[in-house]
């Protein structure tokens, strides 16, 4: 297959995941397609790793998805303790920093 | 031929996916649509040949990331209402398309400027082991790191989930 087609799939995710951290007001939502996001990014990490028959990319994803794992334990994390004292996981009720 | 039909095959249905995660009002629906692109995006790796990250994809991300969002949805067990998002305005729909539009633009730019041939379909043999082999010489000392990064997100997230006193 060319290399075109994998990278042009990497794309439609991250175009989804980009979507939905702009577009969704809900914090899970938004976790979630940052994870998106990030598998994008492995798509093409794996691609071109095969293309180039060098692992580099491979073991890259490696550490991606090790990130990506404490990013989701402590993101999660964040949404408790934020239902905990808010009562909501709705963004825009979060608006200190607004002033 | 048969490599055509398992990339369009699995390409249509991590598209279909991706776009579920974004756009379904249930968090629990959102949360299974990515176990399954996460899943079908490892049946890619390993349809390049990449074994080693098709299994560690498996391992982390659908059986542990995404079980770890089935959880904190059930831990705040939310009421119906909660889990539900306003639909978007208007104007929203328009930033969205210009974004949409924007990002694939540069896209078709990047791809169309790319001159390179076809992925090899001679796959690497020993994936595994040569991945363990420049894992543990050339990048040793990240992987030491990322040990300590893994150490200090366990603390972290039990300091901040805790119940203050």
């Amino acid at each position: 297959m060319p290399i075109e087609y994998y990278f042009s799939l990497a794309l439609v995710m991250f175009l989804c995941g980009v979507c939905g951290v702009l577009f969704r007001r809900n914090i899970l939502f938004v976790l979630m397609s940052i994870e998106l996001m990030l598998n994008a990014v492995n798509l093409v990490f794996v691609s071109g790793s095969t293309f180039l028959k060098n692992l580099d990319g491979q073991i890259m994803v490696f550490f991606v998805i090790t990130v990506a794992a404490c990013e989701a334990a402590v993101g999660l994390a964040m949404v408790i303790a934020l239902f905990r004292r808010y009562g909501t996981i709705k963004s825009e009720f979060f608006r200190i920093l607004r002033g | 031929m048969s490599d055509q039909l398992v990339f369009w095959g699995l390409a249509g249905f991590i598209t279909l996916s991706s776009v579920a995660v974004v756009t379904v009002r249930n968090p629990v629906t959102a949360a299974v649509a990515l176990v399954i692109n996460l899943f079908l995006l490892a049946g890619v790796y390993a349809f390049q040949g990449a074994d080693f990250v098709a299994a560690i994809q498996i391992i982390v991300y659908t059986g542990a990331i995404v079980v770890l969002f089935l959880f904190v949805i059930m831990i705040l067990n939310l009421d119906p209402e909660h889990l539900r998002s306003p639909r978007p305005r208007i104007w929203e729909h328009l930033v969205l398309g210009v974004v949409i539009a924007g990002f694939a633009y540069i896209g078709y730019r990047f791809l169309d400027s790319l001159d390179v041939g076809k992925v090899a379909s001679n796959r690497l043999p020993d994936n595994t082991y040569d991945v363990a082999m420049i894992l543990f010489s050339n990048y040793l000392w990240p992987f030491e790191i990322v040990s300590i990064l893994i150490l200090l997100a366990i603390v972290g997230s039990v300091a901040i989930a805790k119940k203050p006193k």
